[in-house]
């Protein structure tokens, strides 16, 4: 990956001029974020728990021989 | 080294984001949780690579974007077809009491193209500064923004809504109260 040439933080009136360019409270903002949050907040399914699970075992039983 | 039990927690907590931001890339729950797993496993196996004190959940979209992008290239037709097949469904009409359908939201944002759609979904919905979405791009913030705007002009194209009336004092004032949070 190719590092930006920019510094990390923008200069203080950056955050300002870009702002307008989703509106903040504009319908489209919203329903992004509506549509977003639908999802984050649907259940995480169990094969994610138990993958983390089984990547957790594997590790352990790696560092046991 | 025995990973950390708060590695394995912090993977857990970032789920929920992961799985949103899959799925609007993939447009496709199946696609997306397998692109979650996926990123999980990669993410497991580069923990020693991931700096302490760093984003994590930048981290892991970047893992997840390269992930969608390698195997969208691999299968580069298919997505193709999909496509084809969601422009011909699409009608959308703005409704009539001027509130929006999210089916239709939906439907709309699924029109845009993958780089405008994962820049709009990464500045408007997971809460990334524009700095940090184009890290996570691999690209310059002017191309981030440049392409928040093109996909905020064409939904409101595809959904009849005019930009005038949503601009404002307010709106601007709220964006910059929020972009305090983003770390």
């Amino acid at each position: 990956m190719t590092k930006e040439n920019r510094p990390a933080h923008s200069r203080p009136g950056d955050g300002i001029a870009s702002s307008d360019i989703l509106g903040a409270n504009s319908e489209i903002a919203r329903k992004l974020k509506q549509y977003y949050q639908e999802i984050v907040s649907d259940e995480v399914p169990d094969r994610f728990t138990e993958l983390l699970t089984a990547l957790e075992k594997a590790d352990r039983s790696v560092n046991r021989n | 080294m025995v990973p950390s039990q708060g590695f394995r927690q912090d993977l857990l907590l970032a789920i929920p984001s992961l799985r949103a931001f899959a799925v609007s890339l993939s447009q496709n729950a199946d696609k997306a949780d397998d692109l979650v797993q996926e990123t999980l496993v990669k993410a497991w196996d580069k923990q020693a690579s991931f700096q302490d004190g760093t984003n994590l959940k930048a981290w892991l979209f970047t893992i997840l974007r390269n992930e969608f992008y390698s195997q969208m290239r691999k299968r580069g037709r298919e997505i193709q077809d999909s496509d084809g097949i969601m422009t011909s469904r699409l009608a959308v009409h703005p409704s009539q009491q001027g509130s929006l359908d999210l089916e239709d939201f939906r439907l709309a944002l699924q029109q845009l193209p993958e780089d405008q759609r994962e820049a709009i979904i990464l500045i408007g919905a997971s809460g990334f500064s524009y700095e940090e979405a184009a890290a996570i791009c691999d690209c310059a913030v002017g191309t981030i923004k440049s392409r928040v705007s093109r996909a905020r002009t064409r939904l409101q194209e595809l959904l009849g809504i005019s930009g005038e009336a949503d601009y404002g004092p307010d709106a601007i004032a709220a964006q910059v109260l929020g972009s305090g949070m983003s770390r």
